[in-house]
């Protein structure tokens, strides 16, 4: 019974509410913003997580959930899996993506708007700017992924390390 | 027939519990499903099967009692499904395509954005495709 969805659909869809929560709704509040966003995540990760489980023997361990995370769930929603899984046996666990989906289409401009004064600072800023808004689309799948495994009874803390585009790091924390 | 099915949360609250008799027993059939969830508890903590069938969803028939069966299934999530029947023999097969459309439409049911997680299922929708499921159990159709 498989559904079908649009990919750019999803890609722009996902963009517009990053940018509806950035740059209209909280403007002012980035932090605000991204708790929403991470949020919304959060519930499409519990409802997901649910659906892909059906007919699945019961997970015994953390590992095998997370593992779960990184085959069949990745590839339902990026049709690959993740590419790199490291772990310390404590709790956390490191999910790397060296190809991210909803990465793909961010690129940060190596040249600086104004570049007649004081090239430094400005090209500092710019990319301060676009680090700040690559990483606000991440909330988006730390959420999903926060979601994905409370709902298997593992609750976590996710946050996301942007290496070089359009790779990327999920790091989960358990928390015991 | 099937007298009563239970959805139940991880935290064993009551998701969704529904008896289909004419009689005036939905007290006791309650019960019956309060007292599966002990017997649930213990197969899932000590379970003495091995190999494939080690944390297999379909829990299988939890315990006989006079007049009825009660089988359970856990999904990976932790929410449990809880069937009451009052056949005498029933069909192993039969049983599992029960849970396995009961799933189908519970995660839809979940998948609502109007549902809040946690809270019990108050889909008239899920109401309407459950009492299907419930009056096609055991006819042989396979869905």
């Amino acid at each position: 019974m498989g559904r079908e969805v649009s990919e750019s659909c999803v890609d722009s869809l996902v963009i517009e509410m990053v940018s509806a929560y950035c740059n209209r709704f909280y403007a002012t509040k980035p932090e605000l913003a991204a708790r929403r966003i991470e949020a919304i995540g959060y519930l499409v990760g519990h409802q997901l997580s649910e659906r892909y489980t059906i007919e699945r023997p019961r997970f015994s361990d953390h590992l095998e959930a997370i593992k779960f995370i990184c085959k069949d769930f990745w590839s339902e929603l990026f049709k690959k899996q993740i590419d790199n899984l490291k772990t310390n046996h404590r709790g956390t666990f490191v999910l790397q993506d060296n190809r991210f989906r909803w990465l793909t289409h961010v690129s940060i401009d190596p040249s600086p708007a104004n570049t007649d004064i004081s090239e430094e600072p400005s090209l500092a800023t710019a990319e301060g700017k676009a680090a700040q808004a690559t990483s606000m689309h991440l909330y988006f799948p730390c959420g999903i992924i926060r979601g994905a495994l409370s709902n298997l009874g593992i609750p976590c803390a996710v946050s996301a390390e942007i290496s070089n585009l359009p790779a990327c790091s999920f790091v989960v924390r358990i928390k015991a | 027939m099937i007298v009563c099915v239970a959805v139940v949360g991880h935290q064993n609250n009551p998701l969704y519990l529904q008896s289909f008799t004419e009689a005036d027993d939905a007290l006791k059939l309650h019960h019956i499903v309060h007292c599966s969830l002990d017997v649930i508890d213990e197969r899932v903590n000590n379970p003495k099967k091995t190999g494939p069938t080690l944390n297999e969803t379909f829990l299988g028939l939890l315990y006989p009692t006079e007049n009825y069966k009660v089988y359970g299934y856990l999904t990976n999530t932790k929410v449990k499904f809880i069937l009451v029947t009052t056949d005498l023999d029933v069909r192993d097969a039969d049983v599992r395509n029960f849970f396995r459309r009961f799933h189908l439409a519970y995660v839809d049911a979940v998948s609502n954005p109007f549902h809040v997680p946690g809270k019990k299922i108050t889909s008239r929708t899920f109401a309407d495709r459950v009492s299907d499921i419930v009056r096609t159990f055991g006819l042989g159709t396979a869905v």
